[in-house]
């Protein structure tokens, strides 16, 4: 097992391309991780996030700089790297006739395990994803949740040193997610794990993020330090009516985004255009219904809303996650 | 309220073979109101949706729509819903303005009226730059707004929108929730279904749905108090005075509604519910002892909805 730090990055990125026909998916992908941890992939529609995935997974013909990936390089033959990752792509990638057993024999097979080593990992899998009642129901009868379970399952037979994700809660239930993040957040400590995800508070789960835009990573850190880093105020305003609330904060020339929930109004204050906390809580103080208007901590939501409208113009502030 | 609600389902069973998908389900949802409609993979929600639009016929039960039997009226009843699902479906060898054309004629709009229609939609949302492209190249969030704009281009009383928001970034997300709480605050009402649960939070009703039984209907706050999720309000103060404010706010909330602590520099007060009345009294009450009520935390959406989760899994076995 590599040492985070001491051997050669899991993977290592420098403007990787990838393009289809005319159209570049990713232009020029700078890159790299270490050892075990949770590296989200997060950005707009179309930023190219699948697509990196894919790269990541040796499914891609790629130009790069350099592209090394568990020591392969993506730019040669990369079926020896396919065989030492686990890869779960966005669609559903099982065996949908098979039942959960013959699923998860066929894939350790494929990777050369013998099937006492495949029962052994499986039995201690299944346990572990809440599979075990549903062993003999065939993969194509079971919920959205269970089928993204038994990928992972899957993935995670052979023990690859690389987990590759793509979007793997989208549409599933918060406790079949939760049940997800369960399984990823016990193998942290062992795993690389490359993730993408559109939901906020797994955003905030990962140890490191890359933010995508337009082909390019635009932003990396841990989350922590994305929210320090962003440059906007958030304010909760409170009070009986919070979307009229809302409605009255977009008119005010400091404010670049309003939402309203049932008990308060979220507003956005890009800090350039702040007149100060003090003047914006006065400010939102004076509007009709208002009974308190606080300055709120940063939170995930803000954090993606300010790179979103910050990336398009902005320089890297540096790539290494 | 005493209104008439715009939609109302009663005793609505739907079973396939021996299985129960959807099991007594009643339902009052009132004009205007933004009505999210929750619930895990499988819960019944999507049968549910598809018997209320008139799509799939319920073993047993009455769904009333705008006054409408949608059963005996189903032709009828299309005049006055708006439907977009996860996957908007625009032809895609049209461009996205064709594709106008095509839906308007369906509901026999055409010429001036449809322009007009158009042209103030198209400005709202945001699609003026994307009309002549093909409907096929539009992003997740231009497409789902463009679903929107489709969906009440007849000017529908309700909107069902089932998983609107899936697979869309956060930025088109925002945009899209606007738009909502637009329409309803013209009088559409809108019945909504999301897995992204910060969205519950922009709803007006909350109902959740497990193993075919509607098991909460409440505001989103009424949910938070049932669910014994804290919000959590911070004051600072004088820190040699800092008990004596923790008592003079507590003594202007109502008994044992709130757990007060002093936690280093802050008392910290914990309660299920949280009134604008009550942020004016514990602002008063702090203010009159020279402390400052810094702000209030409230509980995630998603706490909220794994402990009706984990109610409904218990009540079940």
């Amino acid at each position: 097992m590599a040492l985070a730090g001491v051997a050669a990055p899991a993977i290592e990125l420098r403007a990787l391309r990838k393009h289809y026909g005319s159209r570049a998916a990713l232009r020029g992908i700078d890159l790299a991780a270490a050892g075990p941890q949770i590296l989200g992939v997060v950005g707009p529609d179309g930023a190219g996030k699948t697509t990196l995935l894919r790269a990541l997974a040796g499914l891609l013909e790629v130009e790069a700089e350099r592209s090394i990936v568990l020591g392969f390089d993506l730019r040669e033959d990369t079926a020896p790297l396919r065989a030492k990752l686990g890869y779960v792509p966005q669609s559903f990638g099982l065996y949908r006739e098979l039942s959960i057993r013959e699923n998860l024999l066929v894939t350790g097979r494929l990777h050369g395990l013998p099937d006492r080593a495949i029962a052994a990992r499986g039995e201690m899998l299944l346990g572990r994803t809440g599979l075990r009642p549903f062993i003999d129901r065939p993969a194509g009868a079971l919920s959205g949740g269970m089928k993204q379970k038994l990928a992972i399952a899957s993935a995670l037979l052979a023990e690859p040193r690389l987990l590759v994700l793509d979007e793997p809660t989208a549409g599933v239930d918060i406790v079949a997610r939760d049940e997800i993040w369960a399984i990823l957040n016990e193998r942290r400590a062992e795993v690389l794990i490359v993730v993408s995800t559109s939901y906020l508070n797994e955003v905030e789960m990962c140890d490191r993020l890359a933010y995508l835009e337009g082909g390019r990573v635009v932003a990396a850190g841990s989350p922590a330090e994305l929210r320090a880093a962003t440059p906007f105020e958030l304010y909760r305003v409170w009070g009986a009516a919070p979307r009229a609330i809302a409605r009255e904060a977009r008119e005010l020339a400091f404010v670049s985004g309003v939402a309203a929930t049932g008990q308060y109004a979220r507003i956005e204050v890009p800090s350039e255009r702040s007149p100060g906390e003090a003047a914006v809580r006065a400010a939102l103080e004076r509007l009709p219904g208002v009974v308190l208007a606080e300055a709120a901590a940063i939170d995930i939501e803000a954090m993606m809303r300010a790179l979103a409208a910050t990336a398009s113009e902005a320089t890297p502030v540096g790539a290494r996650a | 309220m005493n209104v008439e609600p715009i939609i109302r389902v009663d005793g609505l069973v739907r079973r396939f073979g021996e299985f129960t998908a959807v099991d007594h389900v009643s339902l009052r949802v009132h004009a205007g109101e933004i009505f999210a409609f929750l619930g895990a993979n499988g819960s019944g929600k999507s049968t549910t949706i598809r018997m209320l639009i008139g799509l799939l016929r319920p073993t047993e039960g009455s769904i009333v729509v705008d006054g409408i039997d949608v059963m005996a009226q189903t032709r009828r009843v299309r005049d006055h819903i708006g439907y977009m699902g996860q996957r908007v479906s625009l032809y895609q060898g049209l461009s996205l303005r064709e594709n106008v054309e095509f839906y308007g004629g369906l509901q026999n709009l055409a010429g001036q009226e449809l322009d007009h229609r158009w042209d103030r939609l198209r400005e709202r949302f945001a699609l003026g730059d994307v009309e002549r492209e093909a409907a096929s190249d539009l992003p997740a969030g231009v497409r789902q707004r463009a679903g929107l704009a489709l969906a009440i281009l007849h000017q529908p009383r309700v909107l069902f929108l089932d998983e609107p928001t899936a697979g869309v970034d956060l930025v088109g997300r925002a945009l899209f929730w606007e738009l909502i709480q637009e329409q309803a605050a013209q009088g559409r009402t809108v019945f909504v279904t999301t897995h992204f649960l910060e969205e519950a939070d922009y709803c007006d009703r909350v109902s959740f749905i497990d193993a075919g039984k509607i098991v909460a209907d409440a505001t989103p706050a009424e949910l938070r108090e049932r669910t014994g999720t804290d919000y959590v309000v911070r004051v600072t103060g004088p820190p040699t005075g800092l008990s004596a404010v923790a008592a003079a706010l507590e003594a202007a909330l109502p008994p044992r509604a709130a757990k007060v602590t002093v936690e280093g520099a802050q008392v910290r007060l914990r309660m299920g519910s949280l009134s604008p009345e009550r942020i004016v009294a514990l602002r008063t009450a702090a203010e009159a002892r020279g402390a400052h009520l810094l702000g209030i935390d409230p509980p995630d959406m998603g706490d909220v909805f794994r402990v009706l989760a984990r109610e409904a899994g218990e009540t079940a076995s």
